[in-house]
């Protein structure tokens, strides 16, 4: 079992790398200084504290949108609502942080609950549709992004715009309900403890709960689950409304954490990333830190190169979406001869 | 007062793209491979438009390049999940960031600005005046002076039609459609069907994506697709299944969009106008589920 389990995490590893290299050279090769810019692009995120500050920056969103998505596919659902969840959770918290008249200690975690409950709404509704009239979660979650998108842009224009600001932008958040700041000289928050902990309590729920079993159970076999007699669009619909509530509270985190006003005018793509990093993670929840954390040293690698070469940071988002192909790809990390040569034994083999 | 003969060409104009977008995904839907990667053809193909149309000084060969470029695109969607076995949604949006990066790669690559290609003379396809109707007052600007490409989605929708609905490759599509292994089983090349119908997805794909960037602007700008993709998704969604339905639909979310656009200047508040297009759809979704329920109940 860990044998086998093992050759498929390296054989997922080496696809990984083998994506990495097949954008990271051809696009080196274009440049001066190929050695260079591979060198930059893989160890010049560890060269001082910031850049390591960066990259877990990065990877708190992506640990919150990534546990999301997890816990959403882990019950057979494809709600991708996790992006305007997380856009709406920003511009809910931001809302609720410069309107209600609360006394500071209470401030910031009253905004993360009302941007978490706001922002789920684009996830919840997709849910509800689905368990209800059977319409599919897929197409209706892509729409109410956008939905979201524009309504939360009213929003902001209508009620939290500052005329003085010269930009489409929100008034300042207010001082007491920023999160504090963890490490001298980064910018790392009391977010990103949080988004651990997050994933943490995601593995126990998932894992070690009657809740998490059954989710799993639906999400591996409806039919099967039916037949258990367990309420199959009610648990659906839980992990929907679980993982909505998870992205947005992340959009808030994030606000919070590292924004002086919203100033998103488009989706931020976070959600996006969170479903790269669960399938990185192949939906495991305390997988999701690491896979967070690696597409976060991707991203400052890629920045590093966009501003030493003339290679654009979006080398990085055409290798995200490479490894979503090939992370997925049966043919590759389930093909029975490359985990044979990995080490794996074929199921049913003598001892 | 609005001038509603006027709006006429508008909603035409807008919906264009949303109507050439909207069959492709009809066709892919039809054979059960939904092409979530819609957005990202049209922005490829936009792409490819402007950099041949610049570069050959022919816009017939950009709208060519776009045409193949969607289809390449669809070509590599179909690699990934016949040949790699990958998630269909999931390789859709892998699909979409990739044209979304990769555009702004070559784009860097070839103009060394990552936002816009005004630095291409690239050439816009040419508009259709029709003789002697063009002349008549009322009917003049209804019929004729439309894009070549506009003529083009209102001929493709009947093709469509009469291709889903009434030849063989159709009937494989809807049969491969409705259950992949029945299909299989009756003899049905399924994998060649899927494959079939990618590719028409992308070309239309690519179709629309040419009309954004060499229908009435002559550039390409990061991001200029910015969600038609989507709304061509759910034109499809809110056509139930047929392609005279998709053009309903695609003209329908395009009027909302060309009424957004003439009455910003009125005081409307035009973030909500812009959610409608979204929000219709679902609308239309949930009473289709509804619908489909009840029959099943009865």
């Amino acid at each position: 079992m860990i044998r086998n389990a093992l050759a498929e995490a390296a054989l997922t590893a080496v696809v990984v790398l083998a994506v990495v290299a097949l954008v990271l050279v051809p696009l080196a090769m274009t440049q001066a200084d190929p050695a260079g810019v591979v060198s930059t692009f893989l160890f010049g995120p560890f060269s001082n504290l910031r850049y390591v500050g960066n990259i877990i920056e990065l990877a708190t969103p992506s640990m919150f949108c990534g546990l999301a998505v997890a816990l959403i596919l882990r019950a057979g659902m494809f709600n991708l609502g996790v992006e305007g969840a997380f856009f709406l959770g920003g511009l809910g918290t931001v809302a609720a942080a410069l309107l209600l008249p609360l006394p500071p200690p209470l401030l910031a975690p009253a905004s993360l609950l009302v941007g978490a409950v706001a922002g789920s709404s684009v996830c919840v509704v997709p849910g509800v549709l689905r368990a209800r009239y059977g319409a599919s979660e897929l197409v209706s979650s892509l729409m109410l992004n956008f939905a979201a998108l524009f309504i939360g842009l009213y929003v902001l224009n209508v009620l939290l715009r500052d005329p003085a600001a010269g930009a489409m932008v929100s008034f300042k958040i207010p001082a007491e309900a920023r999160l504090v700041q963890l490490v001298e000289g980064t910018r790392i928050h009391l977010g990103t403890i949080l988004a651990l902990l997050a994933c943490g309590l995601g593995a126990l729920y998932l894992f070690r709960t009657a809740g998490g079993f059954e989710s799993r159970i639906v999400g591996a076999n409806p039919s099967f689950a039916g037949h258990l007699g367990l309420d199959v669009r009610g648990i659906g619909l839980k992990a929907q409304v679980i993982g909505g509530l998870i992205a947005a509270f992340g959009g808030g985190i994030e606000m919070l954490g590292l924004y002086q006003r919203f100033s998103w005018q488009a989706l931020p793509g976070n959600g996006w990333t969170g479903v790269t990093v669960a399938i990185l993670a192949r939906d495991h929840p305390g997988l999701v830190v690491p896979a967070a954390l690696f597409l976060g040293w991707l991203q400052i690698g890629g920045d590093l190169v966009a501003r030493n070469y003339d290679i654009p940071n979006e080398a990085v988002g055409l290798m995200q979406a490479l490894l979503l192909v090939a992370v997925t790809a049966a043919a590759l990390t389930r093909n029975p001869r490359l985990l044979r040569a990995f080490g794996a034994r074929p199921a049913g083999a003598a001892k | 007062m609005i001038d509603l003969i006027g709006l006429v060409p508008a909603i035409l104009r807008v919906s264009t793209p949303l109507i050439l977008a909207g069959l492709g995904v009809h066709v892919s839907s039809r054979a059960g491979v939904l092409n979530i990667g819609v957005e990202g053809m049209m922005l490829a193909g936009a792409l490819a438009g402007v950099v041949v149309s610049a570069l050959t000084q022919d816009a017939w060969l950009g709208l060519v390049a776009a045409l193949l470029c969607g289809a390449a695109l669809a070509a590599l969607l179909s690699g990934a999940i016949h040949l790699l076995r990958a998630d269909l949604i999931l390789s859709g949006i892998a699909l979409n960031m990739a044209a979304l990066a990769g555009t702004t790669l070559v784009l860097f690559a070839i103009t060394g600005d990552k936002g816009i290609s005004g630095s291409l003379a690239s050439l816009t396809l040419p508009g259709i005046h029709i003789p002697f109707i063009d002349a008549i007052p009322v009917l003049g600007t209804l019929l004729s002076g439309h894009h070549v490409l506009t003529y083009a989605a209102l001929i493709a929708v009947p093709l469509v039609a009469l291709l889903v609905t009434r030849t063989p490759l159709g009937l494989a599509m809807r049969a491969v459609g409705e259950n992949p292994e029945a299909a299989a089983a009756t003899g049905i090349p399924v994998l060649r069907v899927q494959v079939t119908a990618l590719l028409i997805s992308g070309l239309f794909a690519g179709a629309a994506g040419a009309f954004l960037s060499m229908g009435y602007v002559s550039w390409f700008s990061q991001n200029m697709t910015a969600g038609r993709g989507f709304i061509a998704l759910a034109a499809d969604v809110m056509g139930f299944g047929y392609a005279w339905g998709t053009l309903a639909a695609a003209l329908l979310l395009g009027a909302t969009e060309a009424v957004t656009l003439s009455v910003q200047g009125f005081g409307v508040p035009s973030e909500l106008l812009q959610a409608i297009p979204y929000l219709v759809p679902v609308l239309a979704m949930v009473i289709h589920a509804q619908r489909r329920k009840r029959h099943e109940d009865d």
